[in-house]
């Protein structure tokens, strides 16, 4: 029997441990029922997390409306998670990806730009890719960037080469930095540009589509009041093919070996100083100085392609209303705040990782603010030469399909452009019909 | 498995029951924490496989439609055959160089136990990071640390992950390097296990080496062996990790995989219900092959 | 085989799964202590293990190297390798610290902890019912503990999410706390698998011999059957160990605030940071490879040390 009392004693402090756990928990969950209090989400790692502090610190200090932060990284799944307790959080902040799918789920509630003080300093162009498929805006800009093209000025300048203005500049470019040797250390060890090209993640569409775009190509267009797959174009068959023939399947060096399972985490020969160009964001700005100093590189607009634009991929984060949670003057407030010069400048400032890009503010100048002429290529870029995804329809499938078929394309250099382009065509009409989209 | 010892007498029946009793206290602790943590939300996750998921809006019924959509989508499709083939020759490859290690470095010598942890740390570097490292290794051109060696060989350089031909057996020999130290660390404990009197016997008796190994080592490490085997049954149809660190399943879907499918499915383009019957499909085979092999090995004790 | 055989420490007890007793008070020469019967005595053999060896370690070890020169390298590159560091320095280390890597180790050490100790204790009580105990239902009890391991994390991730908000019953909500990410690691089909099969080897005598002298059920796992199984708990401690600390998904999904990350969470947002350079995500590697290396240190001698060899030493 003396086994049995002990079982049971080992069982009591189980037990008791478990009720020392919960003693831990239950903090913080008083802020539901505040109606003085936003909770709001943000999609972000410790280090960016700090600078939201910051400004929704200076938020409450200037309104008394308290705010119960929380940076979120695995943000979708936390969000379907509360989504299905029906107890969304107040206001979010995340990607304008995103938005077609969360007004799918109905995760939304509708935004009157008008409602919100200061909206008249976002411009049109910004305000007009946060409506979603009902024709109502769904989001509230706030932080945009666009692509543009990092070059080693210091190899450019050394080979004696202009700065590359059209597609054919930016190819010989490449190749001179790949067969000339750039760094002058006699060994063939250099590449001409950086392509994050794997299908993981849609990555290869990501950088692909300025590409896209400077061809004439759109992967999706609006058709009435729904969208048809355009990838089966004959600009889409002419673009992809030189994409194809010169970078990937053209000569050894133009991109980096190994491109085709790059995802920008692992794409670090720019900073590293074997490769030449990078068309990438620019978040990267602050690691390229820190690796390779401020003077070795450039940062200039993306070339003009056959269609003689030289638009590229614009993106960025949006606020978003929760569904149904009845505080839509304390959000209003909020998002006021968020949008105003104040809010912005201190969110692309501080010792911390700044979470605005280019101001959706527009009486902001981003160079100014972070007195660096190199971001006024960016927003020249984003106001001028920029196009995002379609923000109404769900895009992460179009994406991630388009992704695939490209990333095949590019690996198999006998593959019929054609072809694989009509079947990703059909794939795409799929993933719209999916949704109702399709027209 | 005769535990107890049976007593005769009136004392019996309560003997009984205390004996019927006992292990259901015993198994209580993992039964209870095994169905709160896991067996609840894998009923939900089961669950969720036939609804079309918007948490939101409330989720709607859809029977059998996300099944046949991961079925007959051919990218599912292509990727059980590569499933197939890194599972199983991770699994062998893992077992076999497991095993081998594992011989090698028996023994109590200092010398043993620093090279044995060094043998080691693929275990227990963080997976991302040694993705990263096999990325590097596999370098394609002839800088590549692999290609290089190949290279003093007059051979290379081969691209390794840029090609689909020989991206999937790439990903293969680094999932073989990551399982085999973790393999040797159960075969360790098995061999550990070996009565030494044996061997002395053995050799009094002038036996080969492979009699010996044949004989005696092998019945004694049947557990390990048992074990590996069953974790094989259990993970190689399920590999990602290796997959999704170092060729995100590309180039061109080459090295694509159920798990890196179903994880594509799931959070590229938010298809939670299709995500949710791809895993229940893979579970179940999962557990068939799990029983299967558990089914052999009983038979293979009795014997 | 007389005594009761309660303390292995005093009174040696010879368990072989071959079941023959072998009670031998000698030390033995070392070609009986391994499978392969290496001798230490330079020879050929011996030279052909040296060799093999140095092969393994080529094959299994020499790539670390790259990491950790890299770690130390004031400017280490992410796309080349290389065995020797560039402007030796711990910068890495010291921004790995800045961004806050050793308050994720603390947190990761506590889980780690606090993880392995329940999962051992819970792992331990059902193993030795499985393998010591006939009852009905045995087979299905082990294949559900075997389940635990089949489950994709990912798919479960969001229902999950929900029970530790909401533990059923109770009504706990264990998110923010250690708790959250300690008992869903609880029961793991991977110990229990290790410990029952090894448990079911020991010979039924030792256990009769006890019991004739009235040692509980209690005692008898404790004293009896544990130190008997030691290879067994030796790998369910590190492999264990090692994949409570490799967790990922369930510290992300049961944290209310960063500052409840843990340090393979801190990793996977260092290598996506980018302000922090290849070296740093090194050194963050580095760090934290060490605990579960030591572990491994810690633990392999009971890996290796075999009940019978611990017996013939006395």
């Amino acid at each position: 029997m003396r086994d049995r009392r002990r079982l049971a004693a080992a069982l009591a402090i189980s037990g008791l441990l478990f009720g020392t756990a919960a003693c831990g928990s239950g903090s913080g969950s008083a802020r539901a029922g505040d109606p003085n209090t936003l909770e709001v989400w943000t999609r972000s790692d410790p280090e960016s997390a700090q600078t939201y502090k910051r400004v929704f610190a200076a938020f409450t200090k200037k309104t008394g409306i308290k705010i119960d932060y929380q940076p979120v990284m695995n943000f979708d799944q936390q969000l379907q998670s509360r989504a299905s307790t029906k107890d969304l959080p107040d206001v979010m902040i995340n990607d304008t990806a995103l938005m077609g799918s969360y007004q799918a789920q109905g995760l939304l509630k509708p935004i009157t730009p008008a409602s919100i003080s200061g909206h008249d300093e976002i411009t049109a162009k910004s305000w007009s890719s946060t409506v979603g498929r009902d024709g109502r805006h769904y989001g509230i800009p706030y932080s945009r960037q666009a692509m543009t093209l990092f070059v080693r000025k210091d190899w450019r300048e050394k080979l004696g080469l202009p700065q590359p203005k059209t597609w054919q500049d930016t190819l010989a470019l490449a190749k001179a930095f790949a067969t000339r040797d750039p760094d002058g250390d006699g060994k063939k060890d250099t590449y001409g540009m950086v392509v994050p090209g794997s299908a993981q993640n849609g990555y290869v569409a990501w950088w692909g589509a300025s590409w896209l775009w400077q061809g004439g190509v759109r992967i999706i267009e609006k058709d009435g009041t729904g969208y048809r797959p355009a990838m089966d174009s004959a600009a889409a068959l002419r673009t992809v093919t030189w994409m194809k023939n010169n970078l990937f399947c053209g000569d050894n060096g133009v991109i980096q070996p190994s491109a085709l399972t790059s995802v920008t985490a692992n794409t670090t020969n720019f900073q590293d100083g074997n490769a030449g160009m990078y068309l990438t964001g620019p978040y990267n700005i602050s690691t390229f100085d820190k690796a390779l100093g401020k003077d070795k590189y450039e940062v200039l607009p993306a070339p003009t392609g056959p269609a003689g634009n030289n638009d590229v991929l614009a993106d960025g984060e949006n606020v978003y209303f929760g569904a149904k949670t009845g505080k839509a003057r304390l959000e209003q407030t909020l998002a006021a705040f968020l949008i105003s010069p104040e809010g912005q400048t201190l969110a692309m400032t501080g010792d911390h990782q700044p979470v605005v890009r280019i101001p959706v503010n527009s009486t902001l100048d981003a160079a100014k603010v972070r007195d660096d002429p190199r971001w006024s290529v960016v927003q020249k870029a984003y106001e001028t030469a920029s196009v995002q995804f379609p923000n109404a329809p769900d895009f992460a499938p179009v994406k991630q399909d388009t992704a695939d078929a490209l990333n095949a394309l590019f690996t198999y250099c006998g593959s019929d452009v054609e072809a694989g382009l009509k079947e990703l065509n059909d794939t795409l009409a799929g993933d719209l019909k999916d949704q109702d989209l399709l027209k | 498995m005769t535990a107890t010892v049976t007593t005769p007498g009136p004392r019996r029946a309560r003997f009984l029951s205390k004996k019927a009793v006992l292990p259901w206290l015993f198994l209580a602790p993992g039964l209870l924490l095994a169905l709160v943590f896991k067996f609840l939300p894998m009923g939900k996750g089961v669950w969720l496989s036939f609804f079309d998921v918007r948490p939101f809006l409330g989720d709607q019924w859809v029977g059998l439609d996300n099944y046949t959509r991961v079925l007959t989508d051919h990218r599912f499709q292509d990727a059980i055959g590569h499933t197939l083939v890194l599972g199983i020759g991770m699994s062998l490859g893992g077992i076999v160089a497991g095993v081998l290690l594992a011989l090698l470095l028996e023994g109590q010598a200092r010398s043993l136990r620093i090279i044995r942890t060094a043998v080691f740390l693929p275990v227990v570097t963080a997976t991302a990071v040694v993705g990263e490292m096999w990325r590097l290794m596999y370098y394609p051109t002839s800088d590549g640390l692999i290609n290089s060696g190949l290279g003093l060989l007059g051979l290379g350089p081969v691209p390794y992950l840029d090609n689909p031909d020989t991206a999937l057996w790439a990903t293969m020999a680094m999932g073989i390097w990551m399982l085999a130290p973790y393999n040797m660390v159960i075969i360790l404990a098995g061999l550990a296990g070996v009565d030494r009197s044996l061997y002395e016997a053995a050799a009094m008796d002038g036996v080969s080496l492979w009699q010996r190994l044949r004989h005696i080592t092998l019945p004694a490490i049947r557990p390990a062996l048992g074990i590996v085997l069953t974790l094989a049954a259990i993970r190689g149809l399920r590999v990602f990790t290796e997959v999704y660190v170092l060729t995100g399943g590309g180039p061109a879907g080459s090295t694509d995989v159920w798990m890196t499918r179903a994880y594509t499915l799931g959070f590229s383009r938010n298809d939670i219900g299709g995500a949710s019957a791809a895993s229940v499909l893979l579970l179940c085979v999962t557990l068939l092959l799990t029983v299967t092999v558990n089914y052999f090995r009983k038979r293979g004790d009795v014997r | 085989m007389s005594a009761p055989a309660i303390d292995p420490v005093r009174t040696p007890v010879t368990a072989s799964p071959a079941g023959k007793s072998a009670g031998k008070q000698r030390t033995t020469p070392a070609r009986f202590d391994t499978a392969l019967g290496w001798s230490d005595r330079p020879g050929l053999a011996w030279a052909l293990r040296v060799l093999l060896c140095v092969l393994a370690l080529g094959v299994f070890a020499a790539p670390f190297v790259t990491v950790f020169s890299g770690s130390f390298s004031e400017k280490a590159s992410g796309s080349t390798l290389s065995f020797l560091p560039h402007h030796p320095s711990l910068l890495n280390f010291e921004v790995a610290g800045e961004r806050g890597i050793w308050d994720y180790f603390g947190n990761s050490l506590v889980i780690a902890g606090g993880g392995l100790l329940l999962q051992l204790v819970v792992c331990t009580l059902a193993a030795y019912a499985l393998a010591r105990h006939k009852f009905r239902g045995q087979a299905l009890i082990l294949t559900l503990f075997m389940l635990t391991m089949m489950l994709p994390e990912e798919v479960i991730a969001i229902p999950l999410s929900l029970v530790l908000g909401h533990v059923p019953v109770i009504g706990l909500d264990l998110k923010g706390t250690v708790w959250g990410v300690i008992l869903p690691l609880g029961a793991w089909g991977f110990s229990v698998m290790v410990l029952t099969e090894f448990m079911k080897d020991i010979p039924a005598e030792i256990e009769e011999a006890a019991r004739i002298d009235g040692v509980g059920e209690l005692r008898m796992l404790w004293q009896v059957i544990l130190p008997l199984c030691k290879p067994a708990l030796g790998v369910a401690g590190v492999l264990g160990f090692i994949m409570i600390w490799d967790q990922y998904l369930l510290p992300l999904i049961a944290a209310k605030d960063p500052t409840d990350y843990t340090v393979t969470v801190a990793l996977s947002i260092l290598r996506t940071d980018p302000e922090v350079g290849s070296g740093v995500v090194l050194a963050g590697a580095v760090i934290a490879l060490i605990p579960s290396l030591i572990v491994y240190l810690l633990l392999q001698r009971s890996l290796v040390t075999g009940i019978a060899a611990g017996a013939t030493k006395g």
